[in-house]
């Protein structure tokens, strides 16, 4: 079906951004958790706690508190290292005791995301960092009624939505 | 819209038929047979497709008993759109501290090690 293969090529929502810095010195502010502890979180928020065990299938836990105080938690499961290239890892909400969570008072984060980061090197000791992310689970409901391939869940469906959402902008026709 | 409810509508987009589905009734109503036609998959299948759309506030469906058609309903997709928009914003942010602390670091060197001291180091 045509309509699948333009989905899986312009799947994915991507963020870029060009950093005045050598990949080596971004791929450590990622990759440390004294570095991470400096960055990480929206602006006016502290990280409390910053955890990290950096190889396929560990995990980054952090703890962040909010200007109000409200405590916050969150989980990097990693799935690919390549350093100083390419990370590859599921981000969720947690608790405290890192465990996955799916809600958060925060922000409507309706589920996981797999993100992928790429950090490439440009001339000039400049570095750009691209992250693409996609839906990662189903709801349980979801699973359980419907045998719905891994495969499909990876395809990203965002290239799709951009078409939908431009939709949404135009005039009806009808 | 609720988180759950949000949920339920992303999980509906997953799919890459009921994407395509959505993609057709962005033309206009259509009938369940015609929405069919181009799918590789049974008639029971598309209906359990229509079902999870629906069910995801993503389309609603007429009540003529035989001809049913199926629409698309911009909110929810309004809903999603939004949320992506929150999303974007949760990276920007944190691209924006990393900004800083990358520059932070930077300036830190220059200063530990004088020999490659340059002027206007910072912006």
């Amino acid at each position: 079906m045509n309509a699948h293969q333009s989905d899986a090529k312009s799947a994915d929502f991507v963020i870029s951004r060009v950093f005045d810095a050598p990949r080596d010195l971004v791929w450590k502010a990622f990759t440390d958790p004294e570095h991470m502890k400096q960055w990480w979180g929206p602006k006016g928020f502290t990280v409390i706690h910053s955890k990290m065990d950096l190889r396929p299938g560990g995990t980054y836990h952090y703890g962040m508190k909010a200007p109000d105080g409200t405590p916050m938690w969150g989980l990097f499961r990693y799935r690919e290292i390549v350093a100083p290239e390419r990370m590859v890892f599921v981000n969720s909400f947690s608790d405290e005791a890192g465990s996955v969570t799916r809600h958060t008072g925060h922000m409507a984060w309706p589920l996981e995301m797999v993100t992928t980061f790429t950090f490439e090197e440009l001339p000039n000791g400049k570095t750009k960092l691209t992250t693409r992310s996609s839906a990662h689970n189903a709801t349980e409901q979801e699973q359980k009624t419907f045998d719905t391939s891994h495969d499909s869940m990876k395809q990203g469906w965002t290239g799709t939505l951009d078409q939908l959402t431009g939709y949404l902008a135009k005039p009806k026709a009808r | 819209m609720t988180t759950d409810r949000l949920s339920t509508t992303f999980a509906a987009l997953a799919d890459p038929t009921r994407r395509a589905i959505l993609a057709r009734l962005v033309q206009g109503e259509t009938s369940v047979t015609d929405l069919a036609k181009p799918f590789d998959i049974s008639g029971p299948a598309i209906s359990r497709h229509l079902k999870v759309l629906e069910h995801a506030g993503l389309i609603t469906r007429g009540r003529e008993a035989q001809w049913r058609p199926c629409r698309i309903e911009p909110n929810a997709l309004k809903s999603v759109d939004d949320w992506l928009e929150k999303y974007r914003r949760f990276w920007e942010e944190r691209f924006d501290r990393l900004e800083d602390y990358l520059e932070e670091l930077q300036a830190k060197e220059l200063k530990e090690k004088p020999m490659q001291k340059k002027r206007g180091r910072r912006k």
